[in-house]
């Protein structure tokens, strides 16, 4: 793996070892959410843990898990070093300063926005400014990654670019496009008022921009379980990929519709039109396209493996599988959370069905099955997968892995079902304590405990995740295999242009950025509607004021 | 389509499908949100199309019926927290503050420290908070003898002058720094009945925790800090409320907590807050 190995460790490292601190005040905001004694029973405290939650979560971890899997897909299936090295660890450090920052302005208790960029909540401006700086590093990581493939495609003209480098290169694309939204709204609206330059917030603008990151933020989260689905699971399982066109496919299909579809956030604000709000909303239901077809592809491709290693009749073949391999049973129990996950996910984005469950604990059980179970678990695999060709180390059984990944399917399984079912009873997401005595709240007390139960499972799982980890590393240098992609059934010899770069899928997504958010975003230049802030963060004394 | 080797040129088969599909939905959404969907959303034709489509676009036009006759608007209070109110607060000149503030010092302490039960401490005040109480005394919205003509006499200048000079003194209100330090006991679990209000509230009377606007540990523009406050004015204030015969906030938020609460927990919530305050001279300034 050439001079990236240390890249993506480190890279690596950053995310699972600040994951399982992370876990911790999930599992004890859970807790604190339920009718059982909790240890520092302090409502602050919960707020503030939910910010350290969510923001290490969904913008470090990913960041870092994302950035690390590029450089690794880069020179392996490129085959040749990445280039633009020494820019790519200024990056890394720079990501990382910005991450410290944000941390610690949340554990001052300077930031507790609830890991949103939704003003009129304000934080602390070095909040802001270690976002800004974590979004802007990564940066540097889209331009290499489009910077590599174009100096590939160079290189080796009409060939067609391995289909897992292409898929990366989606995901820096789709980053780069989410990004802009809360960069703006960073720069030219929290930020200013957070320095105390302006007096008042425009609140209709800040949401509504802070929505273009919002959705498309997630299939950013996503794309690096995506990539593992077509390109490590079928190599994994000992069989070919089903179709290389219609993983290209997917992957420019989810660059074009995760981003003109963020209004199905804000449903609940009034500042923008319906017939906006419906149209986003009509775009997202394209998102589930490229979901169904992966799942299409996956499942032929397991089936090609399954029958290829003597598995027979309508589902001998699943059998047939090498269950012990984590890269397979995660993709299984992958499937099986996206699946519920996903279900849950159209009920949030139509546009009716979204208020009875918009802000309740329905909507944290969707995004944990999605995110935390679907894609997390499948960064899990990609880990024990890379582990050994960028340490040089085999990985320390193969079978702890395995209970690893059941345990963390179980946990999160056990911890969202109740969630799901309390949020239909009107049980909000966000709040620390609720009054168990009350009627309201009385028969979800049981639902909340259970879920318990499931959040310290997944705690148990995540102690082992970086028990495996460490130990591996401390373990004998020995020969391992290379990393190796899948190859499809019909390797492709060439493609068309259109699925060999970005150029038209840019250019459509351009026009369909314009229609659905040109009217929404420029309403605010000349409504000119602003708000003072809620400052979370302290008193705002004349001086600041000023 | 092997051959097909320009990404944006649309007489290629990948182009011209990728346009071709993204244009027939961008068409169909249109049509649905912006006509079919906000003329008929409530089971027939409720507007013309051209007002459909204003609707779904976020324009309305205002062209209901008037209504019957109402009572005229009662308002809290004639402050609304725009930038023009926030930059004259943040203008205050502490300087002719402090001079014009001398007047208060009477009632309320040397410094804004005040030696009386009766009276409120003011060291240590958000300014917004003194600049809203005081334009509210001069309009009337709150009424307090002395105070209304206090506010009559001053101007709007002299209000954010006065609200600027009130430093942080020994015994004065904390400023509210934002230190959340975590501390256990502060959820529906606690058993001290002031304390849990202060820092939970009681979501089945819909009461939200005192702190969360008040202190320690929350803020919120326009509502004064209470740590070190004397037990027996914010007690008073609490009844004011509850009675109604205080009704200048805003949202009506302190009317609808207080007339919730019952005589001991009032009690409660002022001697919590209390702590720490300067002890109250028996009888206060004498003169009145």
């Amino acid at each position: 793996m050439q001079n990236s190995s240390r890249l993506a460790l480190y890279h690596f490292w950053v995310a699972f070892g600040m994951f399982l601190p992370a876990v911790v005040l999930g599992a004890w905001q859970m807790l604190m959410r339920s009718p059982l004694p909790t240890p520092l029973d302090d409502t602050n405290a919960y707020y503030v843990s939910v910010t350290l939650h969510g923001t290490v979560m969904a913008y470090v971890i990913t960041t870092f898990f994302a950035m690390g899997f590029g450089y690794a897909v880069t020179a392996t299936s490129l085959g040749r070093p990445v280039r633009g090295v020494i820019a790519a660890w200024i990056g890394f450090v720079i990501c990382l300063v910005g991450a410290v920052m944000a941390a610690v302005a949340v554990l001052l208790g300077r930031a507790t926005v609830l890991y949103t960029f939704y003003p009129p909540l304000l934080a602390s401006v070095w909040y802001y400014f270690g976002a800004l700086l974590l979004i802007g590093g990564s940066m540097i990581w889209v331009v290499l990654m489009i910077y590599n493939m174009s100096a590939w495609k160079r290189d080796n003209p009409g060939q067609p670019v391995p289909l897992a480098m292409f898929a990366t290169a989606a995901t820096a694309i789709l980053w780069a496009w989410a990004a802009s939204g809360v960069e703006i709204e960073l720069l030219f609206v929290l930020i200013p008022r957070a320095l105390g330059m302006t007096s008042q917030i425009n609140v209709g603008l800040g949401r509504t921009l802070f929505t273009v990151t919002l959705h498309a933020i997630v299939y950013f989260w996503l794309m690096p379980a995506y990539i593992a689905f077509y390109t490590l699971v079928p190599q994994a399982a000992g069989g070919r990929l089903y179709s290389d066109t219609m993983g290209r496919l997917t992957f420019i299909m989810f660059l074009v519709f995760s981003l003109p579809v963020g209004l199905h956030h804000i449903f609940g604000d009034p500042e923008i039109g319906a017939g906006f709000k419906f149209v986003q909303s009509f775009l997202t239901f394209f998102v589930s396209l490229p979901t169904l077809l992966t799942v299409f592809s996956i499942c032929a491709s397991l089936e090609i493996a399954g029958r290829a290693r003597g598995g027979r009749g309508l589902v001998g073949w699943i059998s047939a599988l090498p269950w012990h391999e984590p890269m397979v049973l995660a993709v299984a129990l992958s499937l099986v959370m996206l699946g519920l996950g996903g279900f849950g996910g159209l009920i949030n984005m139509s546009y009716a069905m979204n208020n009875m469950i918009h802000n309740t604990s329905w909507v944290t059980a969707h995004f944990h099955l999605i995110f935390g179970g679907a894609v997390v678990i499948m960064y899990f695999a990609v880990a024990y997968e890379m582990w050994p060709p960028i340490t040089g180390k085999p990985l320390q059984s193969k079978a702890l892995a395995c209970w690893q990944l059941w345990l963390w399917f179980a946990g999160m399984i056990i911890a969202t079902i109740p969630w799901h079912i309390t949020g239909l009873m009107g049980q909000p997401r966000r709040v620390a304590v609720f009054d168990y005595s009350d009627p309201f709240n009385a028969p979800m007390g049981p639902l909340v405990i259970i879920s318990v139960i499931g959040g310290l499972i997944m705690l148990v799982s995540a102690v082992l995740l970086i028990t495996i980890l460490v130990r591996s590393q401390l373990g004998e240098r020995m020969l391992t295999a290379p990393l190796r992609y899948a190859l499809a059934v019909n390797p492709p010899r060439t493609v068309p242009a259109s699925l060999n770069g970005f150029a038209l899928w840019n250019s459509i997504l351009l026009v369909l950025m314009l229609f659905a958010y040109g009217y929404p975003i420029g309403q605010f230049f000349f409504l000119k509607s602003s708000a003072p802030a809620y400052e979370v963060t302290r008193q705002a004394t004349g001086a600041e004021i000023k | 389509m092997a051959q097909d080797q320009g990404a944006l040129r649309t007489y290629n088969p990948w182009p011209r499908v990728g346009w071709g599909l993204v244009a027939t939905i961008v068409v169909v959404a249109v049509v649905l949100g912006f006509g079919f969907l906000a003329r008929y959303q409530q089971g027939g034709p409720t507007l013309d199309i051209w007002s459909a489509i204003c609707r779904g676009i976020g324009v309305t036009a205002d062209t209901g019926p008037a209504g019957e006759p109402k009572p005229g608007l009662f308002t809290p209070t004639r402050i609304a927290w725009t930038s023009a109110t926030l930059g004259q607060i943040a203008a205050g000149d502490a300087k002719h503050g402090a001079s014009v503030a001398l007047v208060c010092t009477g009632c309320h302490g040397e410094h804004g420290v005040s030696q009386s039960g009766q009276y409120p401490t003011l060291a240590g005040m958000d300014p917004a908070v003194i600049y809203k109480q005081l334009d509210d005394f001069r309009s009337g919205k709150r009424t307090w003898g002395p105070m209304n003509a206090i506010g009559h006499a001053l101007s709007p200048e002299d209000f954010a002058d006065v609200a600027a000079s009130f430093p942080t003194q020994p015994g004065g209100l904390p400023a509210l720094t934002g230190n959340r330090t975590p501390e256990p006991g502060r959820s529906l679990r606690e058993s001290d009945p002031a304390k849990r209000l202060v820092f939970a509230g009681d979501p089945q009377r819909g009461i939200p925790p005192c702190s969360a606007c008040h202190g320690p540990g929350g803020y919120k523009l326009g509502a004064p800090a209470l740590q070190r406050q004397h037990a027996s004015y914010i007690e008073e204030q609490l009844k004011a409320f509850a009675q109604g015969q205080r009704k200048n906030d805003i949202f009506e938020q302190m009317r609808i907590i207080a007339r919730q609460l019952t005589p001991s927990e009032i009690h409660a919530v002022a001697v919590f807050y209390a702590a720490g305050a300067v002890a109250p001279s028996a009888g206060g300034p004498a003169s009145q």
